[in-house]
């Protein structure tokens, strides 16, 4: 799974891409991990997961979102999710995930505050 | 409808499909039922009652025309007439009862089959209400993988909660406490039960019958964030099913916050275990009992929306259990 990481002033945003489902969640978790560790070794209080790469997501990849959230809390590292595509904008309001999380419409970009 | 595979289809009767405890439609809701379907019929005329039945299953949703019922837990699978096999014994056995009591008069074999996920009060409430249980003639054989499946079931009618005792029933009633992941043939039918994660635990089952056709219940069954890893051995339980009854209570945010470790699952983890195990047909069960006939019916549309959007094999038919659905295999 290809991931990027990006530091802007206010969080690190984790852009992953292509389907996160059965094959590919664990690693997504891994990566997730990861930059729950690089935001917090940078001092930033929040990791944005930008979505707009990602085709699609089954439930256990929403699923290792919120053991990325709880990791997130224990290290006072919030994780909000952006720019959702139109399949993932339903399969987050499907799941009621949209209430879980702050969805924003756009991902942070890189030396911009978020 | 038949199967291809034999004139005679095994049935899944559903009597039963709340979870944790019965409700009922109240006066207020069968009138706005009743309004909204005269005000939408208004331009309408009808000659026969099979017109206006026509058209409450042609123009209606079905949470307009009908109601999904408020039971809890009771589902039948029906092979014809040489034995009742029954999971649960929720409120929903009740109707259950009235209605065997009058095939054995027909003439069906009065012996009684039941597998119980668990002991917990809405999926064994209906045996007190059980018409059978003071048959003479009747047969009653309760399997169960928990070994004090006795005890709260005689629990259940000490008389500080219930005015007849067990003790009473004038049926042949026996106990049959069943290991998981052993196979037993019982009155033609092959039964594997499997653990599931529930508070005390519950039990999974798959039924087979002399044709190979396989339905599974598997309710009260939480998947854990955290145990994602289990799941396989849920895919391998599910593999190729005809039809999958599933535990789909909360929305998978709720078991991934308020409601985790309550036991109960979600229509999209349902789902992607049924996708994975290549099964024909899902059946979305124990329903929330604080939801109303429409929101169950968004839930059932959301879920068939998900199945779509995810699919990445033969199409899984998304089915929303009621009270009295019929499921032909």
């Amino acid at each position: 799974m290809d991931v990027s990481y990006v530091l802007t002033d206010e969080a690190l945003v984790v852009a992953p891409v292509g389907r996160i489902d059965e094959a590919s969640w664990e690693e997504f978790g891994s990566k997730l991990t990861s930059g729950l560790e690089q935001a917090s070794a940078q001092s930033r209080g929040t990791l944005v997961i930008d979505l707009s790469g990602v085709d699609y997501m089954s439930s256990r990849g929403l699923r290792v979102l919120t053991v990325a959230r709880q990791r997130g809390s224990a290290a006072g590292v919030a994780i909000r999710l952006a720019a959702p595509n139109d399949v993932m904008r339903e399969i987050l309001a499907i799941s009621r995930y949209d209430r879980l999380f702050d969805v924003d419409d756009e991902a942070p970009h890189e030396g911009s505050a978020s | 409808m038949t199967d291809e595979r034999s004139e005679d289809p095994t049935v899944v009767r559903f009597w039963g499909t709340r979870g944790t405890l019965p409700v009922a439609a109240t006066a207020r809701q069968i009138k706005r039922k009743i309004a909204n379907a005269l005000f939408t019929a208004r331009d309408y005329s009808f000659a026969s009652y099979f017109e206006a039945s026509r058209f409450i299953d042609d123009q209606l949703t079905f949470a307009a025309g009908a109601t999904y019922g408020g039971a809890t837990s009771c589902v039948e699978i029906d092979c014809g007439d040489d034995a009742f096999f029954i999971c649960d014994m929720g409120s929903g056995l009740l109707e259950l009862g009235v209605d065997a009591s009058s095939r054995c008069v027909d003439g069906h074999r009065k012996k009684y089959n039941f597998f119980l996920s668990h002991m917990h009060w809405d999926h064994i409430m209906g045996f007190p209400s059980f018409l059978p249980a003071n048959d003479p003639d009747a047969e009653i054989v309760i399997h169960a993988c928990h070994p004090d499946a006795e005890t709260a079931l005689r629990r259940q009618q000490e008389d500080i909660s219930y005015p007849v005792s067990f003790a009473y029933w004038a049926a042949n009633i026996r106990f049959v406490t069943l290991v998981p992941y052993q196979e037993v043939e019982v009155d033609g039918l092959r039964v594997t039960a499997m653990t599931q994660d529930h508070p005390y635990g519950s039990f999974g089952y798959r039924f087979t019958d002399g044709a190979g056709r396989s339905v599974v219940y598997s309710t009260d069954s939480e998947h854990k964030i955290g145990e994602m890893d289990r799941e396989a051995a849920f895919i391998g339980f599910f593999e190729g099913a005809d039809l999958v009854i599933c535990d789909t209570m909360y929305s998978l945010a709720e078991t991934s916050s308020t409601k985790e470790d309550w036991g109960h699952s979600s229509n999209v983890v349902a789902i992607d275990l049924c996708h994975q195990a290549r099964a024909k047909r899902l059946a979305l069960f124990h329903h929330d009992p604080f939801h109303d006939d429409e929101d169950i019916e968004r839930m059932h549309e959301d879920s068939i929306r998900y199945e779509e959007l995810t699919r990445d094999g033969p199409p899984l038919e998304v089915l929303c259990a009621y009270d009295g659905l019929e499921v032909p295999l």
